[in-house]
């Protein structure tokens, strides 16, 4: 090698001792920090002590929920397994469970755990349906 | 060395050179491409592909670039010098199956030609986050391609060495691309932090390698001889000196290599015509100085390759007294006989 390409180098390496290090740190830095996964649901309201009833399959749990006086219902939905419906609404039906005229408790999602405050009725034998709002059909019966 | 162009002059190292990078390359890419079935089976062929392929190529650059200090560090490293023109063009065909791959993926899709997608679909060029990365590689491969396709001693001797080599050390500036194209790319949307690892470890590589040998360089040039008389300067003792090596001395603007043959001390340019390789460093093979990184070969007395080639260097007058070697640093015109200095034994 010549002299003068010898300093070329040597110059070239001292400026990349420089360059390469702000250059790999400023990438480094401005790397985005992605938001944590959050499930996309508001915030459930805090489960109510007394667990009245609990039905539990491989796919879910659902507990009936009281407080100590029995004056406040919840009922808490608890997804073990992803539910097959992109989307469901909770009905509190007669016996007969016709969601037509029943009354809506709340909807749920595929993932997650729901709390929904029932009117304080609720006692003695309860009837929900879960029914899948977009293609129109029963998921469960669920007969406490 | 040879009188006519080949497109590639084979030789056994050559070829075992070339079936070992070849081997490498195999077994680097299978193994990457196992692995990523095993670990992570949804991942389609292209993207494979482009990211075994891209891997690969950032790791035949860092081996490239790290011959060229490593062998002025150590000499164990210069049959590595040898053939590295073979494994340059071998990354950039690397680096080419990443970016065709590359640009057919992610623009050759839209109703836009590709490479004006590859400019157009993102202009972030403000923003480090959002930095439209992919240009950065696609320079980066351009500056291979032109040294690949420039690699052959054909375009060596018809660009004149300066123009070649002013041109081969634009890899510097591709490294630098390659560098970005990966922080600024991968980097930015991969959360482990091998990849950053890797390219820090990398870089820090590279960077020392070329600054200690840069140094042991600069160290060599600075080299002056205290004691002159008539033009000549005292430079070391005979038995310094090995037989049929040369030891090199830096006494004015370029370095001279005194060589001891056949009981006869020469003195010659240091630089080799071909690619400016240390003749100094070389050895003397049937009687020719032999340069230690393509094998281009001088006569001592006069600094000419043997007949039929036609490459000349720079002599000068060298003489021994009382067993203290001295060296006149100013040239004669290249292929100039001189009758070497007899070393009288005490």
């Amino acid at each position: 090698m010549i002299r003068p390409l010898r300093r070329i180098h040597l110059r070239t390496w001292s400026l990349f001792a420089v360059l390469l290090p702000v250059g790999i740190i400023s990438a480094w830095l401005s790397v985005p920090s992605l938001p944590a996964y959050k499930l996309f649901q508001p915030v459930q309201a805090e489960p109510l002590p007394v667990v009245v009833r609990t039905i539990k399959t491989e796919d879910h749990i659902i507990n009936l929920r009281s407080d100590a006086s029995h004056h406040s219902y919840q009922l808490e939905w608890i997804n073990i397994t992803a539910l097959s419906a992109p989307s469901a609404l909770i009905y509190r039906t007669k016996n007969n469970g016709d969601v037509e005229n029943a009354e809506i408790i709340g909807r749920i999602d595929p993932r997650g755990l729901y709390r929904f405050s029932l009117k304080n009725d609720t006692t003695g034998n309860s009837h929900f349906v879960v029914y899948d709002i977009i293609h129109h059909r029963v998921i469960e019966k669920i007969n406490f | 060395m040879g009188v006519s162009y080949q497109a590639v002059g084979w030789n056994r190292q050559k070829k075992i050179y070339d079936w070992l990078i070849f081997a490498f390359c195999a077994l680097y890419l299978s193994t990457f491409v196992g692995l990523t079935v095993v670990f992570n089976a949804d991942y389609t062929f292209e993207t494979v592909l482009i990211r075994s392929t891209s891997t690969l190529a950032v790791l035949l650059l860092h081996i490239i670039l790290s011959i060229g200090p490593l062998s002025r560090i150590n000499r164990k490293f210069l049959p590595l010098l040898y053939n590295r023109r073979h494994l340059g063009v071998t990354m950039f065909f690397v680096a080419a199956i990443h970016g065709t791959f590359g640009i057919l993926q992610f623009h050759s899709l839209g109703n836009v030609n590709p490479f004006v997608s590859l400019f157009t679909s993102n202009t972030n060029y403000g923003s480090l986050t959002d930095f439209p990365f992919q240009a950065l590689g696609f320079f980066a491969l351009l500056i291979f391609f032109l040294m690949a396709i420039t690699s052959h001693d054909f375009w060596l001797h018809n660009l004149s060495p300066r123009v070649w080599k002013t041109l081969h050390m634009f890899v510097y500036v591709a490294y630098f691309l390659v560098v970005m194209h990966v922080m600024l790319g991968v980097i930015q949307y991969e959360t482990n932090p091998v990849f950053v690892l890797i390219m820090v470890i990398g870089s820090f590589t590279l960077i020392c390698l070329h600054m200690i040998a840069g140094f042991k360089e600069v160290k060599k040039d600075k080299v002056i001889s205290m004691m002159t008389e008539n033009g000549f300067s005292k430079v070391c003792v005979v038995d310094d000196i090995e037989e049929n090596r040369a030891k090199i001395f830096c006494l004015d603007k370029e370095r001279i290599a005194v060589f001891k043959v056949d009981g006869k001390l020469f003195a010659i340019s240091n630089v080799c015509k071909h690619q400016n390789g240390p003749l100094g460093e070389g050895k003397v093979i049937d009687g020719c100085i032999t340069c230690p990184w393509h094998g281009y070969q001088y006569l001592p007395r006069n600094g000419q390759s043997p007949p039929p080639f036609k490459e000349k260097v720079c002599t000068y007058d060298v003489k021994v007294i009382d067993d203290q070697v001295w060296l006149n640093p100013n040239p004669y015109p290249e292929g100039t006989e001189r009758a070497g200095a007899p070393i009288i034994a005490p």
